[in-house]
């Protein structure tokens, strides 16, 4: 049920999909791993759009340098915990959902606790070692991860399922080297926002996610295009998994 | 839309047409939808390697000192996957679209 003060705060995008499709919104618990430059649009956006359940994780501390594309951490928030700070936002953003932000580094040992029973990752993640171990819980837990990627004016997103679309080691298995990227902020944004809209269209069951799909984005000629992505029979995390003749529940 | 010009000595029916594009750090380095005209029997590496020689940094971009690809470097013909491993095996044929890209790691 939702309070008078939901009704009217989701009024126009229940306009597209009812009390119903607001109700499923409100009862998905969301994983963003990172509270950087992709991890900001992401959590933005889920949080207004009504997500029930959003937990954040990042480990780092907001930097002067992170100002151009962070846009959850403000001036003010230099040298505050980077969860601290998405927390404080994301819940004046809106009061009527639940913040679990987590100060902590992702790695083996606990990417799966931390994940708990979400029911989808979004990958706002820096590098491909953190992003190969979601994509494990992932595998492991059959729930989806959403991918963004960005540098300069590039970026890339695609929506793994795992057992039926490539997943991130089918399409990426060895990671690009280390590098403090150049980036503008409106590049993670234009990429975090379509993660965002991909884990609601899941969610929702609408439209057609960017399954087996990596989509690419040049931002300096302002295009976008897709590439066809298939599973690779012999990759190392998702070779095991028989491919699902029934897709699971709200995909097409 | 670029041409790059080479393999001048064969004559134009012998020559195979293929279009590379690069995408992301590979754009920036080397431009992207490169049309050009190869000998028949063109191996996929020695194609990709002698239109990235135009600019030191894009080679380097894409292959190491050895003149082998990077190993995270994903390569496509005509929207089909083509390993590393077989690209010093894989013959252009005339009209392949052929994609080089690197996996964008930022966030």
């Amino acid at each position: 049920m939702f309070s008078q003060r939901e009704l009217e705060r989701y009024k126009r995008q229940m306009m597209l999909f009812g009390e119903e499709g607001q109700e499923r919104l409100k009862k998905a618990h969301i994983f963003i791993a990172g509270a950087g430059g992709l991890g900001s649009p992401v959590s933005i956006y889920l949080a207004v759009a009504g997500i029930g359940t959003i937990t954040i994780v990042d480990m780092d501390v907001v930097d002067q340098t992170n100002l151009n594309r962070q846009i959850l951490h403000f001036n003010r928030d230099i040298g505050r915990k980077k969860t601290a700070s998405a927390e404080e936002k994301l819940r004046e953003l809106n009061p009527d959902i639940i913040i679990n932000a987590i100060d902590v580094k992702i790695d083996d040992t606990n990417a799966a606790k931390l994940i708990g029973r979400a029911e989808g990752i979004v990958d706002a993640m820096d590098n491909y070692p953190t992003r190969y171990l979601l994509n494990d819980v992932a595998i492991a837990k059959k729930i989806p991860l959403f991918h963004g990627g960005i540098r300069g004016f590039y970026g890339q997103a695609t929506t793994i399922i795992p057992g039926t679309t490539p997943c991130l080691k089918c399409i990426f298995p060895k990671p690009p080297p280390k590098e403090v990227f150049p980036v503008m902020g409106v590049t993670p944004g234009i990429i975090g926002t379509i993660q965002a809209n991909e884990v609601i269209k899941y969610l929702l069951g609408s439209g057609d996610l960017l399954m087996g799909r990596l989509f690419i984005w040049d931002g300096l000629q302002a295009h976008g295009e897709e590439i066809c992505v298939e599973r690779n029979p012999a990759c190392e995390a998702c070779s095991d998994m028989a491919t699902m003749k029934t897709t699971p529940r709200n995909v097409k | 839309m670029q041409r790059h010009g080479n393999n001048e000595n064969n004559t134009e029916e012998c020559e195979v047409t293929v279009k590379i594009r690069f995408f992301a750090r590979f754009r920036e380095l080397l431009g992207t939808d490169i049309v050009t005209d190869v000998a028949p029997g063109t191996i996929f590496t020695s194609l990709i390697a002698s239109v990235a020689k135009k600019n030191p940094e894009g080679y380097a971009a894409i292959f190491d000192e050895t003149g082998a690809f990077h190993e995270f470097v994903i390569l496509m013909r005509n929207g089909k996957r083509i390993d590393i491993a077989d690209a010093d095996k894989t013959v252009i044929a005339d009209g392949d679209e052929i994609a080089v890209f690197p996996p964008v790691a930022g966030g």
